[in-house]
C-alpha cells in the first residue's frame, strides 16, 4: 500500500491530523466524495502477521515494547504524557489504525439518554446532537468496520441488524450470564468489531486464538488499517506516515492554511490544504491545538472559550475478578468483549450517584500476567507461588465496570514545561482526579460485581478498588455545543472560530457515557464528513 | 550494569522466589538469570529494579551463606526497603520464567496465540437468551 507523497507541493482540498479511528474514516468519506485528501501520521503501517502475540515473550512485550501506555513503550512515534497529578495514566497506540490496532473492539452504542445529561440529571450539559441524529453513521461504520451481534437487547433501543451474528459466549460467558440471569439482572451479547464469519477484504472469521489485544493476526478484529484506509486509498487519498504534525498553520485572518510538520527524516516540511480536520483524538489533538498558538489565536487553535484541553474525560475503571474452582481455559477468545450487562446504566438517586455503568465480562492471559497480578493482585514469591498461580490462572474471570465519568474542568490536558518528545515538542501533562460521584460509581459497582461473581461459582474475589492504566478512553477536551462560549465545535463538529478547522475525534464529546466510545467516534467523524460534503463545496479544488 | 557475581546472587535470589515444583528446579536452576538481565537491560525501568533490588540484597558470598529462611528474609527486607523497585524485578522475573517452554508444559498451556491454527469458536447458541429476551425494554428515552 502505497505511502509515498505524491506533488506535496500542491493544496489538498482537506489535510487530516491522525489515522485512527476517527481519520480514517473521514479520509475515505471525502475521497469517496471526491475531495483531494492527505492524512500525516507520527505512526507506521503495521504488519499483521508480525504481531507479538504468536511469540513466545509476547508478555514481555506487552511490558514493554508493545505496552498499551506510551511512558512505558516509548517508540520515537510516541510522545510521553506527564501523569503525575493524574489518577490514570492514557494509553494508546500510534500509527496507521491508531488505537484500533491495540484494543478489544468492543462496540457499544452510547444510550438516548447520554445526550441529555444535563436536561435529565442536572448535571453536564446536553449534546448538541441526538441518538437518533447518530444512528444512520452508526449503522453505515458498523457495516465497514464490522459488527458481530445479534438485535433485542431491553437495554438499547432498537437497531438494523449487525451484519454478522455474535461471536459464541463460549462456557465462561454462559456462567456469568446464568449468574446475571438468576439475579434477574439485564446482560446481553457484547457487540464486537470481530468477525464471527468472513467479512471484508481479506479479513477471516475469529479463530480464538485469544490475547487479541495486541493486533490480530487472523485480521479479524477490525483496525481502520485493514477497513477504511484501504477504501481511502483506493480513492486517491494520500496517507503520509512517520510524519509528526507540529503546528496547524493559519493565515492573516486566523483561518487554517495547513501544517508544519517534521517528516520521517526529521526535516521541517509544510503542507497545505483549504481544510484541516482534528483527528488525534482526546490528548493529540488539544495539544497540538494548544502547540499552534499564533497572533490571531494567542491562547491557541480555535480556544476563544478557553475549553481547549479542559474537561478531560476517562471511563472509570475498577477490577472484580472471580476465581472458580473449575478450570475455565480463559485465553481462548477474544478478551474482552464477550457479555455485558447494563442493569445500572440509567441514573437511580437511589444508589448515590448520578449516571451509571456497564459492566464488561474479560478472560484471563497468560500466566506471566496472571502472575505479575490479577487487579493488581500479583502472585506472592515464595513457597506459595505455585499453589497460587495454579488456583488462579485456568480459573480467572473478570466483571469490569465501565463507569460514566462526568466533565469536570480541572481535569485537564495542558503542555508540559519540560517534558518534550523525540522531536523536542512539548509533551502533553495530564490533570486529572477522580471524582466523588465517580467514586461512589465504582463502589457500587465493585459491590454488584462481587455479588455476580459469587453467584456465577467464585470462590475467591479479587478487587482492585480503581485501576490506573486504564485511560483508554479519551474525552471531552474540545467539546462540541452550539453555544461558543461554553463549547470549541459545533454540532458538526466545525470550530466556531475558524469555519475551515474540523474536529472529529473524542475531544469533541460532551459527556462520555459508560461504553467504550470508538463506535460513537467514528459515526461522528462520518457525519462531520457527510456535513463537509453537501454543505462545504467551497473546500474543494 | 550487572556484574558477573551479581548473576550468582540473582541465581539464589531466583530460586527462592520462584522454587522448584514438579519436575523442574527453582528459577535460578533454570539458568534464567541471564535472561533476566538481558531483559533488564532492554529497559531502564527494569535495569534500575534490578540494580536496586541487587544492592538491598547481603553480598553474593553473605546471601549464598545464609540457610533458606534467611535468604527470604533477605529477600523481604528488600521487599519492604525498595516496595516500588521489587515489584518491577518481579514483573520481569515473573515474566521471563512463564515465558519458558518447559514452564508451559508443565502449565500445559500452548504459550503464544496459536497460529494460524487457532483454537476452536464453539457455536452460537441461542437458546442462552431464552430468559433475556422476555425482560421489557428499559433504557430511557430522551
Amino acid at each position: 500500500m502505497t505511502t509515498a507523497e505524491h506533488n506535496p507541493g500542491r493544496t489538498a482540498d482537506v489535510l487530516i491530523v491522525g489515522a485512527g479511528a476517527s481519520g480514517a474514516a473521514v479520509a475515505a468519506s471525502l475521497s469517496e466524495a471526491g475531495f483531494d485528501v492527505v492524512c500525516i501520521e507520527q505512526g507506521h503501517w503495521q504488519d499483521s502477521f508480525k504481531y507479538p502475540t504468536a511469540d513466545s515473550d509476547f508478555e514481555f512485550k506487552a511490558m514493554s515494547s508493545w505496552s498499551i501506555n506510551p511512558n512505558k513503550r516509548r517508540l520515537p512515534e510516541d510522545y510521553p504524557v506527564n501523569v503525575e497529578d493524574s489518577a490514570v495514566d492514557p494509553v494508546m497506540f500510534n500509527g496507521v489504525g491508531g488505537s484500533t490496532i491495540m484494543w478489544v473492539a468492543h462496540t457499544p452504542r452510547l444510550h438516548p439518554s447520554d445526550f441529555r445529561v444535563k436536561s435529565q440529571d442536572g448535571v453536564a450539559d446536553d449534546w448538541p446532537i441526538s441518538y437518533e441524529d447518530l444512528e444512520p453513521w452508526y449503522d453505515l461504520n458498523d457495516h465497514v468496520m464490522g459488527c458481530s451481534g445479534i438485535s433485542g437487547d431491553p437495554a438499547n433501543p432498537p437497531r438494523s441488524e449487525r451484519p454478522m451474528p455474535p461471536i459464541p459466549i463460549g462456557r465462561d460467558g454462559e456462567m456469568i450470564a446464568g449468574a446475571f440471569d438468576r439475579l434477574g439482572w439485564h446482560w446481553w451479547p457484547s457487540d464486537a468489531y470481530i468477525n464471527s464469519t468472513r467479512y471484508g477484504q481479506g479479513r477471516d472469521a475469529c479463530n480464538f486464538c485469544g490475547h487479541n489485544m495486541m493486533g490480530c493476526y487472523q485480521r479479524a478484529k477490525a483496525s481502520t488499517d485493514l477497513t477504511y484506509w484501504p477504501r481511502a486509498i483506493d480513492q486517491g487519498a494520500e496517507l503520509v506516515t512517520g510524519a509528526r504534525v507540529r503546528e496547524i498553520t493559519t493565515d492573516s485572518v486566523g483561518r487554517a492554511t495547513g501544517v508544519n510538520y517534521l517528516d520521517a527524516e526529521g526535516n521541517d516540511r509544510h503542507r497545505t490544504a483549504r481544510s484541516v480536520v482534528m483527528a488525534a483524538n482526546g490528548i493529540g489533538t488539544p495539544r497540538l491545538m494548544l502547540l499552534s498558538d499564533s497572533k490571531n489565536h494567542p491562547a491557541g487553535l480555535s480556544n476563544s472559550s478557553g475549553l481547549v484541553g479542559k474537561n478531560l474525560m476517562f471511563h472509570m475503571f475498577g477490577g472484580t475478578f472471580g476465581v472458580f474452582p473449575e478450570h475455565m481455559d480463559p485465553w481462548v477468545g477474544p478478551v474482552a468483549n464477550i457479555i455485558l450487562s447494563q442493569e445500572f446504566y440509567e441514573t437511580d438517586p437511589d444508589r448515590g450517584f448520578l449516571r451509571g455503568y456497564t459492566f464488561q465480562m474479560s478472560r484471563g492471559q497468560g500466566p506471566g500476567s496472571i502472575a505479575r497480578g490479577v487487579a493488581g493482585h500479583r502472585v506472592p514469591w515464595g513457597e506459595n507461588h505455585h499453589a497460587v498461580l495454579e488456583r488462579r490462572f485456568r480459573n480467572t474471570l473478570g466483571l469490569g465496570p465501565i463507569g460514566d465519568d462526568l466533565p469536570e474542568e480541572h481535569n485537564s490536558v495542558t503542555l508540559d514545561e519540560r517534558l518534550t518528545d523525540s522531536s523536542g515538542l512539548p509533551a502533553p501533562k495530564i490533570t486529572y482526579r477522580v471524582s466523588d460521584n465517580s467514586r461512589a460509581l465504582l463502589d457500587h459497582a465493585i459491590t454488584q460485581g462481587t455479588k455476580v461473581l459469587k453467584e456465577a461459582g467464585a470462590t475467591e474475589i479479587l478487587v482492585n478498588p480503581q485501576s490506573r492504566e486504564t485511560g483508554w478512553h479519551l474525552m471531552g477536551t474540545a467539546r462540541m455545543g452550539d453555544d461558543p462560549e461554553r463549547s470549541v465545535v459545533d454540532k458538526n463538529g466545525q470550530s466556531h472560530d475558524i469555519d475551515n478547522l474540523f474536529i472529529v475525534d473524542g475531544s469533541v464529546f460532551v459527556t462520555g457515557g459508560a461504553v467504550n466510545p470508538t463506535p460513537t467516534i467514528q459515526a461522528i467523524a462520518l457525519r462531520t464528513a457527510d456535513y463537509i460534503t453537501n454543505n462545504r463545496g467551497d473546500l474543494k479544488a | 550494569m550487572v556484574i558477573k557475581p551479581d548473576t550468582y546472587l540473582l541465581t539464589a535470589a531466583l530460586n527462592r522466589v520462584i522454587p522448584p515444583v514438579g519436575d523442574l528446579p527453582g528459577a535460578g536452576g533454570m539458568e534464567l538469570a541471564e535472561e533476566v538481565i538481558k531483559r533488564s537491560a532492554t529497559d531502564f525501568r527494569f535495569q534500575d529494579a534490578l540494580t536496586r533490588v541487587l544492592g538491598a540484597l547481603p553480598s553474593p558470598n553473605d546471601f549464598l551463606a545464609l540457610d533458606d529462611d534467611g535468604q527470604d528474609d533477605a529477600l523481604r527486607t528488600a521487599e519492604s526497603s525498595h516496595a516500588d523497585a521489587f515489584g518491577l524485578w518481579l514483573d520481569v522475573v515473573y515474566t521471563v520464567y512463564y515465558m519458558h517452554p518447559e514452564v508451559h508444559q508443565r502449565l500445559d498451556w500452548h504459550g503464544r496465540s496459536p497460529q494460524p491454527e487457532g483454537n476452536v469458536m464453539p457455536p452460537w447458541d441461542e437458546s442462552v437468551l431464552g430468559l433475556i429476551r422476555k425482560r421489557d425494554p428499559f433504557w430511557r428515552k430522551a
